[in-house]
């Protein structure tokens, strides 16, 4: 068999896979088990399929024939499989048999939609048919758009006429000018007091959950970008914050009724006191092995708070309810097109924003500061750094109690708005979460990590309907950006020379004096 | 400057050196005070519960032994910790549980209603044991394929999170597709393989039941761990698998496959995985879309104890490993749900201590 009669085969294969893998992971529910929308779904899976396989290995398998060939076969095995596997479903389900006791997915309607409707056999025709049609529409696309010169043609029309747009006297002053970077901040700033007044209430609460994890995504980024630390166990600080002050406010289990605003210093000092106590002995361990350790650490807080051991301190699994909000002064109303009275969520939105704001420029003092390009030395290479006469100890475990207070500060923040703190929000899934969006949005990339607290925060909350998918999106969105995308979606300024540079040219951003000028 | 100057150098001990003897030996002296209270002055337990924990020990370490060598493999060619190991564990266990359920629904003889399951229970463990190994195999070999082996030059942060988000991702696409609620293996009806069902031991006058199963798993590991022992050592894929793991570069000019090696490291990985999957499910009965995590962290905690690298540390970390938890809330007087704290402060213990483990990581260069 030649290798490009494989490679089609073998395309089929891996994406026959994924359609029957999608079936079963419950994609007929969420298309609302529509015909129409399971028929769009497989012709785009062949078009994928197609498209893949129609990548030719050698410049001799680039002619339109060996291409449509290859898409062909991709979408026909593919058909095979996901046709075989509609059968199999369809007919077991005509039975009657209730396959949701072992394929929880896989209800009558979601059978009977796989099959379009039809009976078994012509449903998996059906398919066969629908993914081979798609394939080879696949293949002819990527010939066309690759192989026949047309997309270069495009792409290449596209990057003259932009690189001939901002190379213009006038578009270049504006992009770099301090002027238009202060005129953006301002707006940012507007924008960001008057949103709070404009959303409803769902999108206040999804607004404030960002604001928290960009918070505490912004002490992450002090600990794992800046000086390199990967600290899985992050959520220990978070928790400290949030049993801190629910301790501290709540009338259970030790009936001190402090003021919220008390309890701030109190789990500012905390959180860096056990960031230093943790920091001493671990601190002086390899990459991986930090990581594991501090992943042991995050487990075993989080088993104790919620053992009886500790119950009589913590209350174990029940958790702390009656948290207090913090005591907000009164502020004037605004008039009634920005939205009127201000209410206490509004104002608690203003306080989350505030602590964002204060984050930033916290995070931003220091990374431009000896502090920071200390971290960054310490990150880049330890060895040199300490050849250089940096302090690596001391400098790492200030990273570890900053980033830690400012956890600290998030889980404060978060108890308080809920007014409740349990175990349960206490898990590792909590460090994933803040590790994720520092790495997708940019290691060491101040906006890189509040665009990833959107993504990866503001988009689940939105899309509440696809909850149960959320994980496997995230998952599968770590993978990916990894392979396609480590530096982030919003890298740094500093370039990152371990990865992708050769292939990514410098992103033109605002902060930067436009050096990549001369690289290109 | 031929000579060796003959003066011992008088070693100061630095700050941490200090800081580090003084929790070891608080550390010691708890375990120490404790141990003395719950032996001597309560004397709570009898043998004879000593020797179930001993054995419940012994059971679940040649369990995460199995798990640990995955991991220590891994780590040991490519120098990264594979997350995602614990769900090739579970997806192996999953495996074993649907044959198990198809072999119940075919029914050999209509007239007594007699399964398939119950009427060749050999069989149908066999067959268990292969779908299970296999499934984990395919998992593992996927795993490797689609997540690590684009990242193979990116700096150890990369897999790491690659792994982290696949792992996400495997636990979740069970959870979706088989349902969050907890299963049982319906084991085959017969005496020798009921769960509940053992040898019945006289120690110091009490009746101690050394389960069927957990016998089982325990002659089982026993013989994979010696065929493993075999194959790495006496065989040329266990060669170039040791030189791989030595120096990948070195081994490519030498003509070996580096790839195909990796991959089929992730295949023995998932193997035996798979393996400890279908015993797991076929002693402990238990499984969901989460039964891989503790179980994966666990066995890495094992692994690092023996010292990562190594695979007669990662057998002997996992038995320690294993014998420390079983044993360990009992003898300490701690409460039972405690158990986790103490393999995760093993774990934070040996790594602040003795990170190369109780037999030496095997690593050439990149020291601490």
């Amino acid at each position: 068999m030649t290798p490009h009669i494989r490679k089609g085969i073998t395309t089929g294969l891996i994406y026959g896979v994924v359609v029957i893998f999608l079936f079963l992971i419950g994609i007929a529910t969420v298309l609302k088990h529509d015909t129409d929308n399971i028929l769009l779904l497989l012709g785009l899976a062949g078009i994928v399929a197609g498209s893949s396989a129609a990548k030719a290995p050698t410049k001799a398998d680039q002619g339109m024939g060996a291409v449509l060939v290859r898409g062909l076969l991709a979408g026909m095995v593919a058909g095979l499989l996901s046709g075989l596997a509609t059968y199999v479903i369809a007919s077991i389900n005509q039975t009657g048999a209730n396959m949701r006791t072992y394929m929880a997915q896989l209800s009558p309607e979601a059978a009977v939609a796989i099959a379009l409707e039809q009976s078994p056999f012509v449903g998996a025709l059906a398919h066969l048919g629908v993914l081979t049609g798609s394939g080879l529409m696949g293949a002819g696309l990527r010939w066309m758009i690759s192989y026949t010169g047309l997309g270069q043609l495009v792409s290449g029309q596209w990057r003259s006429s932009s690189a001939q747009f901002t190379t213009l006297p006038a578009v270049k002053a504006t992009i770099s000018s301090r002027v238009t970077r202060y005129i953006i901040y301002g707006l940012l700033i507007v924008a960001a007091l008057i949103l709070p007044q404009e959303l409803n209430p769902q999108l206040r609460f999804a607004m404030g959950t960002v604001g928290i994890y960009a918070m505490m995504g912004l002490g992450l980024n002090i600990v794992v970008g800046l000086a390199g630390l990967l600290d899985l166990g992050y959520v220990v600080f978070f928790a400290l914050g949030a049993y801190t002050v629910g301790l501290l406010t709540a009338p259970i289990p030790h009936h001190l009724e402090w003021n919220f605003w008390a309890t701030i210093p109190v789990a500012i000092l905390i959180t860096v006191m056990f960031g230093i106590l943790l920091g001493v002995p671990v601190l002086r361990l390899r990459g991986d092995y930090l990581a594991i350790v501090t992943l042991g650490f995050g487990e075993i807080i989080a088993v104790l708070i919620r053992s009886d051991a500790l119950k009589p301190f913590s209350n174990g699994a029940n958790g702390l309810p009656g948290i207090k909000l913090p005591t907000m002064p009164d502020l004037p109303a605004l008039p009634d097109w920005l939205g009127g009275a201000i209410t206490p969520e509004e104002k608690f939105l203003y306080l989350i924003l505030i602590g964002v704001m204060a984050a930033i420029f916290i995070s931003d003092r220091l990374q431009h500061s000896r502090v920071g390009r200390a971290w960054i030395a310490i990150r880049e290479d330890e060895t040199v750094a300490q050849a250089m006469g940096i302090n690596t100890l001391y400098y790492k475990l200030l990273a570890f109690g900053l980033g830690g207070a400012l956890a600290g500060m998030g889980g404060v923040l978060f108890a308080s708005r809920n007014q409740f703190v349990g175990p349960e929000s206490m898990t590792l899934i909590v460090s994933i979460n803040i590790l994720s969006l520092v790495i997708v949005g940019g290691m060491g990339s101040i906006p890189g990590v509040i665009l990833g607290a959107f993504v990866l925060k503001g988009i689940p909350e939105l899309l509440r309907e696809l909850e149960s998918y959320r994980f496997l999106a995230f998952g599968a969105l770590l993978v990916v950006m990894m392979i396609l995308r480590p530096q982030g979606l919003w890298p740094s300024a500093r370039r990152r020379l371990e990865m992708h540079l050769e292939e990514e040219p410098p992103l033109d951003e605002l902060e930067t004096v436009p050096s990549g000028e001369a690289a290109r | 400057m031929e000579q060796a100057i003959a003066v011992r150098p008088r070693r100061r001990l630095s700050s941490y050196q200090i800081a580090q003897l003084i929790v070891g030996v608080l550390f010691v002296a708890f375990v120490v005070w404790r141990l003395y209270q719950v032996l001597i002055i309560e004397a709570v337990y009898g043998p004879d519960t000593w020797v179930r924990f001993a054995m419940s020990g012994l059971i679940i370490g040649s369990v995460y032994a199995l798990i640990a060598i995955g991991y220590t493999l891994v780590y040991g060619i490519l120098r990264m910790i594979n997350f995602a190991h614990g769900e090739v564990f579970m997806a192996g266990c999953f495996a074993g549980y649907f044959v198990f359920e198809i072999l119940r629904g075919i029914i050999v003889n209509p007239v007594s209603g007699l399964s398939f399951l119950d009427a060749f229970p050999i069989i149908a463990v066999i067959i268990a044991f292969i779908a299970g190994i296999s499934v984990s195999m395919t998992t593992g070999f996927s795993l490797e394929r689609i997540a690590y082996r684009p990242l193979r030059k990116a700096p150890r942060l990369i897999p790491l999170i690659s792994a982290i988000g696949a792992s996400f991702f495997l636990q979740n696409a069970a959870q979706l597709m088989f349902g969050p609620q907890r299963r049982t293996y319906s084991n085959p009806a017969v005496e020798y393989l009921d769960r509940n069902k053992g040898w019945i031991v006289n120690i110091a006058g009490k009746d101690v039941q050394v389960a069927y199963t957990g016998a089982l798993t325990i002659v089982l590991v026993l013989v994979i761990l010696g065929v493993l022992v075999y194959v790495v050592q006496f065989t040329r894929l266990g060669r170039a698998m040791r030189s791989v793991s030595e120096d990948k570069q070195t081994a490519a000019l030498m003509g070996i496959d580096v790839d195909g090696i990796i991959s089929r490291t992730f295949m023995i990985a998932g193997a035996l995985a798979g393996a400890a999957g279908v015993m797991w499910g076929i002693h402990y009965g238990q499984l969901n879309f989460f039964v891989g995590f503790l179980p994966g962290i666990k066995a890495f905690t094992a692994a690092v104890l023996g010292g990562i690298g190594n695979l007669p540390g990662a057998m002997l970390g996992a038995l320690t490993l294993g014998m420390i938890e079983s044993l360990g809330p009992a003898a300490l007087g701690l409460d039972f749900q405690l158990k986790d704290v103490i393999a995760f402060s093993i774990l934070v213990l040996v790594l602040v201590f003795r990170p190369s483990g109780i037999l030496g990581e095997v690593l050439t260069e990149e020291k601490l």
